[in-house]
């Protein structure tokens, strides 16, 4: 560990000016918007410095206070692992709320813009307080008003009907979530006989524990079968909300599984079963993402697809620290967790972007958007870049970490052990996943943003403005700089991948990574140079502007265009039997037909063909149970005297022999 | 001594089976004050010697049992204007039976009681199992807010009467808490009886109904 900089400036220092500058946004959230975007960009560009720090080498920071939470010492820690949340945070939470500033403003949304404010400056703090906590009982707390401070910007709209079920669906799931963890650390504690968190890797007997963390962490951050909250939560929360769902606080399940699979022991299954859910996640959530024609519950599905690419990394790791293989299992570790952050980038960018365009056209069905790429440049370009990066195109950071991944997988592949198949097959399924992503982003972008207008919406739409804009500049900056320079977060991923197990030592650079920077420099100079190399004949030779998908046709009108469900028809059908997609087909009969339609709707089938009948079982056995109930004061006494005589016939019969 | 006893105890096991079987309000509210009254001789028939405390006790529990609370439900009665008990839940034959088989069964499993030596030959185990059975068959059987009251006072007889097997140890201050209870018990189901007759305009309990959740 290297020392700090400075005796004055320390992580320490930073986070609790961070922490100034987040009671001084919940302090006057509410009356002042501009000191309330002020103490939210000191706390969290306070955060990001320190995050920075500890990852550029800084001492760790560890802290305790006299100070007593629930008769537990406040014990602070922030380590390479929490840093590398943190700096996304500190990101993501100070773009959102310039964002928000526009895209939530005060006449816009008079009920709810000062609940947002309050709500995000809370949330921000209560995230940031679950990556330092170093205590079982604190990180409860700080998880729980993490929990609930989501759950109230999740339904900042709440006029609105399924803005209200879907934050009962959040609400219901992330409590599930916290009851396996209060089980988790309540277990833990009585096994360790403290509250205190650190690594406890020699008490063998602790690995069963896993589990429960894997489904507590595993709800949150949306992994397969467990994503049920996830699409319609991402949907209908304002979109600088869903950027942060979606690019930090699904991390934090992320953070759950990478800090406590480092710190306790886990099962001889844990990796395989992890690398598993990731490849299911991975291919289920991009085949669930074709099918969708909302906008942002699509994106949503890509969240939980991102989520099986970072779980294949960690999966894969766990498995190379049960099988004594360093090599590959480091490099597929500092994959995953480099994707935490290229999603959190590329992941917020595309909500931003998407919030753009809900916030412009005032609707998020794609068939009613279209055309929006001549209407809103700056957004649709910065959406399609996005789109590429997430695609995990080169030359943009999506490429970067996937590709580490890829290494990681291939190494194992090489390394002969029990995990090559396992491996080779989960490379294939990553593959796959890449390419139906990008499948599933053409869709998006040609729907949304070429073509002519489907909608009055989409016609009136408007660029948005200098503060929506800016955030998502930076972000997309963001991506092409770690795109381009990968060597540079380098040594945060080695730390990081060190803190999660020190038996590893330090990580070499594989030597690759330089050459990808390179290439990547070098295929985006050749493509800004044939951009503008196009650019400048296009001028030579003058343009002639026409409808695009013109087809041949002399009138086409905006309902002729392809539209996303006919786009990803094929795809949609290769899933059919897990998608199960609804379809109600009106057919042309006769010569001269009346009238046609074709309507083809994706349902939610883990929540409707799972979840749902699962709860209607328990509400009837629970219906059942209350016809008891039904208030009659004679019945209820004899309840009593039955239970009564029940009760003096045990001791009797009892007290015979 | 304890044919005395046995004889006032076997008075109030009767009395139960006449409130059980009787369809008019003020016969029901007349055999629980003599039950009172019955049940309030047994503290100076049980200590033989004559105590000033215990015989106000005594004092007490009869005027409060047989005059009291029974001048307090007539008058309920009189304000809600019901004199009988229609339809109950359980009719009047079948009570009777149910409360003959409950007065069978409270002296079989009396018998089978581990008792002290000098409780087992007198009636007052059974006897309080019995009128409690009573109480509860009036409470679950009938459906005006008069006649469950009069099960609750019968139940509370019972009570009562277990609590004379602790005679020689319970304190003074225990008796006479035992009676407050009741007596605040009273206070409150007359008040209910009121607010019920007011809002529903009916003593009928299974219109309560309406109010669970």
């Amino acid at each position: 560990m290297g020392v700090p900089v400075s005796p004055v400036i320390t992580a320490g220092t930073l986070l609790f000016i961070a922490g100034a500058g987040l009671l001084l946004a919940m302090v006057s959230g509410r009356a002042a918007p501009r000191l309330w975007l002020m103490g939210i960009a000191v706390g969290t560009g306070a955060a990001l410095a320190a995050a920075v720090g500890v990852l550029a080498g800084w001492a760790d920071w560890d802290w305790r206070s006299g100070f007593e939470i629930g008769g537990e010492q406040l014990h602070f820690r922030l380590d390479a692992i929490s840093a590398l949340f943190l700096a996304l945070l500190g990101v993501v939470g100070g773009l959102g709320a310039v964002y928000a500033q526009e895209y939530w403003a005060e006449e816009r949304h008079p009920r709810s813009a000062r609940a947002g404010r309050l709500g995000w400056a809370v949330l921000v703090a209560a995230i940031g307080l679950v990556l330092v906590s170093a205590n079982g009982l604190h990180f409860l707390i700080a998880w729980e008003a993490f929990t609930v401070a989501s759950y109230f910007l999740i339904t900042l709209d709440r006029q609105r009907r399924d803005v209200r079920a879907a934050g009962w669906l959040y609400l219901g799931a992330s409590h599930v979530a916290t009851l396996c963890l209060f089980a988790f650390f309540a277990i833990l504690a009585v096994r360790t006989g403290s509250w205190e968190l650190g690594s406890m890797q020699e008490q063998e007997e602790l690995a069963p524990l896993f589990w429960l963390a894997l489904a507590a962490f595993g709800l949150k951050a949306g992994m397969f079968p467990l994503h049920i909250w996830l699409p319609s939560a991402h949907a209908n929360a304002p979109s600088h909300v869903s950027a942060m769902l979606s690019g930090v606080s699904i991390k934090l399940g992320i953070y759950g599984l990478v800090r406590f699979s480092g710190w306790l022991p886990v099962p001889a299954a844990a990796g395989w079963v992890i690398a598993l859910l990731g490849v299911i996640s991975a291919v289920l959530g991009v085949a669930f993402a074709l099918g969708q024609h909302d906008l942002k519950r699509l994106l949503a599905y890509h969240s939980v697809e991102n989520i099986g690419i970072i779980l294949i990394g960690i999966g894969f790791a766990l498995l190379a620290v049960a099988q004594g293989q360093a090599a590959w299992g480091r490099i597929a570790l500092a994959g995953g967790l480099l994707h935490v952050w290229n999603h959190g980038l590329f992941k917020s960018l595309l909500f931003l972007g998407a919030g753009s365009v809900v916030h412009a056209a005032g609707t998020r069905e794609m068939s009613r958007l279209g055309g929006l790429w001549t209407r809103m440049p700056w957004t649709a370009g910065l959406f399609a870049l996005g789109a590429a990066a997430i695609s995990g195109l080169p030359p943009l950071n999506g490429f970067v970490s996937e590709w580490l991944v890829y290494l990681g997988l291939f190494d194992a592949v090489e390394s002969r052990g029990t995990a090559a198949l396992a491996a080779a097959f989960a490379a294939v399924m990553l593959a796959a996943t890449g390419a139906l992503a990008l499948a599933c982003f053409i869709k998006v972008c040609g729907v949304v943003f070429l073509g002519t207008p489907r909608s009055a919406g989409a016609v009136r739409a408007l660029e948005a403005g200098q503060r929506m804009r800016v955030p998502m500049i930076v972000l997309a900056l963001g991506c092409v700089a770690i795109g381009l320079a990968p060597v540079l977060v380098w040594p945060a991923l080695a730390r990081a991948a060190a803190a999660w197990n020190p038996a590893w030592g330090s990580l070499g650079m594989p030597p690759a990574l330089g050459a990808l920077g390179r290439i990547h420099a070098a295929v985006a100079i050749l493509a800004a140079v044939a951009a503008a190399w196009l650019w400048a004949r296009t001028r030579r030779a003058g343009l002639r502007r026409g409808l695009t998908w013109d087809c041949g046709y002399a009138g086409p009108t905006a309902r002729m265009q392809y539209t996303a469900g006919s786009f990803a028809g094929t795809l949609t059908e290769w899933f059919a039997w897990i998608l199960r997609p609804q379809r109600h087909e009106l057919r042309a009969v006769a010569t001269f037909p009346e009238r046609a339609g074709f309507e083809e709707h994706t349902p939610e089938v883990v929540l409707e063909h799972v979840i749902q009948p699962a709860g209607g079982v328990v509400l009837q056995v629970a219906n059942t149970a209350r016809r008891i109930h039904h208030g009659r004061v004679q019945a209820y006494l004899l309840y009593l005297v039955a239970g009564v005589v029940g009760l003096g016939l045990l001791v009797l019969l009892g007290a015979r022999p | 001594m304890n044919s005395t006893l046995n004889l006032l105890i076997g008075l109030a096991m009767g009395l139960n089976l006449l409130a059980l079987g009787s369809s008019r309000l003020p016969s029901v509210i007349r055999a629980m004050a003599v039950q009172g009254v019955v049940l309030g001789m047994l503290p100076v028939v049980i200590t033989r010697e004559f105590h000033w405390p215990v015989a106000l006790v005594a004092l007490v529990t009869m005027g409060v049992k047989g005059f009291g609370i029974p001048a307090l439900l007539r008058r309920a009665m009189r304000a809600a204007n019901i004199e009988r008990e229609i339809e109950p839940f359980i009719g009047f034959v079948p009570s009777l039976l149910l409360g003959a088989i409950g007065t069978i069964a409270a002296v079989a499993v009396a018998q089978r009681l581990p008792l002290l030596p000098e409780h087992a030959g007198t009636l007052l185990v059974p006897g309080a199992l019995a009128t409690i059975f009573t109480g509860f068959v009036l409470l679950v059987g009938r459906v005006k807010a008069i006649s469950q009251v009069c099960g609750y006072l019968i139940m509370e007889n019972g009570i009562y009467l277990f609590g004379m097997l602790l005679l020689h140890s319970t304190p003074l201050l225990v008796e006479s808490g035992i009676l407050l209870d009741l007596t605040v018990g009273v206070f409150v189901i007359g008040i209910i009886v009121d607010r019920i007759q007011r809002a529903f305009d009916s003593l009928d309990t299974r219109k309560l109904t309406v109010l669970r959740e």
